[in-house]
């Protein structure tokens, strides 16, 4: 819808040279690439329509022996790394309450493989809980370099996720993401300690489905 | 409480077979009646005579499971909110809602039909295109 208002926008003479480009690749661009026209090969009109009878790569199954070696490879990699997630607590508000409600008794994430580590070097996963504040953001960031590979990160509650209540606040970060990669968003204000589980198990499932040597082998 | 009498009555009640797949999935062994079936095909248990909390579970359809794949009135039921399952429930059966999806959706994190964003406003910038007059 917007970008038919856009192309509604564009004055006539712009809109006529469409047709052209459409041909190929842009002929406005070639100018810019540095090449003579001449020199590059002409293209086909379009690329070739999809095919429905491709499978896709969460779709394909192993096939030759290799694969399968790796694909067992992978699981074995990827059972140990979700069975042992040792979390960097990064508890900065009340989502940080809920977090510890996680490793006590009623949830017990212990008998998950979860074990608080206190330093980012033996940390696997943090979960950033709370209000990320302008002067607290480097210290993330810090800690999260300090984190060895493979590393992921889970963003808990609205502060967060997307600053929140404090969204317009002048001293908070709007949302972890905009320091660190996150790999799961975990919604609430605070969350349930449910729902953080809830989001390990999400990020367990990403963990499974990690490609590990089969993207080594590939390339 | 798991002891040895126990994991080998419930074994001697619902066989090797059963035995096994509830240690694969589950990691206990349960007796239990069959108390419903909801339309992912899960299969939800009761026992009374277990511990508190422990009485009510679920046997899921899929290998790669999620709890998010259990249908909404199941939910109730499984999380001890209610006590009639929604299969034996004249309410829950005349609960046609207009608002609500006409079968579960369960979360598809991860998937391709996983949610992405997408801004509402107009943008406020417009990007430049590259135009080079020819000469």
């Amino acid at each position: 819808m917007y970008r038919h208002t856009l192309t509604k926008r564009l004055p006539a003479a712009r809109r006529a040279p469409l047709p052209v480009i459409s041909t190929g690749i842009s002929q406005r661009y070639r100018y810019y690439s540095g090449k003579a026209p001449s020199t590059r090969p002409e293209r086909s009109p379009l690329p070739a329509a999809a095919t429905t009878t491709t499978a896709l790569s969460t779709e394909k199954k192993p096939s030759a022996l290799a694969e399968y070696v790796l694909t067992s490879l992978d699981g074995l990699v990827n059972w140990a790394r979700q069975g042992s997630l040792w979390p960097l607590t990064f508890g900065l508000a009340c989502c940080g309450i809920e977090m510890m409600h996680v490793s006590m008794p009623r949830y017990d994430q212990d008998r998950l493989g979860i074990i608080f580590r206190a330093s980012p070097r033996q940390a696997d996963v943090m979960i950033v809980a709370g209000t990320v504040t302008n002067k607290m953001a480097p210290a993330v960031r810090q800690c999260y370099d300090q984190m060895p590979e493979p590393r992921w990160v889970i963003s808990m509650g609205s502060c967060a996720n997307g600053g929140g209540y404090y969204h317009y606040s002048y001293s908070v970060v709007r949302g972890v993401d905009r320091i660190v990669p996150v790999d799961v968003y975990v919604p609430g204000c605070p969350p349930t300690a449910e729902a953080l589980m809830y989001g390990v198990f999400q990020l367990q499932r990403k963990m499974r489905k990690t490609k590990i040597t089969r993207m080594w082998y590939r390339k | 409480m798991s002891t040895i009498t126990r994991t080998l009555g419930n074994l001697r009640k619902i066989g090797l077979k059963e035995y096994w797949h509830q240690l694969n999935y589950i990691g206990d062994t349960k007796a239990g009646v069959l108390v419903g079936t909801d339309r992912f095909g899960n299969k939800f248990y009761e026992n009374t005579e277990e511990l508190p909390l422990r009485t009510r579970w679920v046997d899921y359809a899929k290998h790669d499971y999620d709890a998010a794949h259990i249908e909404p009135l199941w939910h109730a039921w499984i999380s001890y909110a209610v006590d009639t399952p929604p299969n034996k429930d004249p309410l829950a059966a005349a609960a046609e809602r207009p608002w609500a999806p006409p079968s579960h959706v369960p979360n598809n994190t991860f998937t391709r039909s996983a949610f992405k964003t997408y801004s509402t406003t107009k943008p406020k910038i417009q990007s430049w295109e590259p135009f080079a007059a020819p000469r």
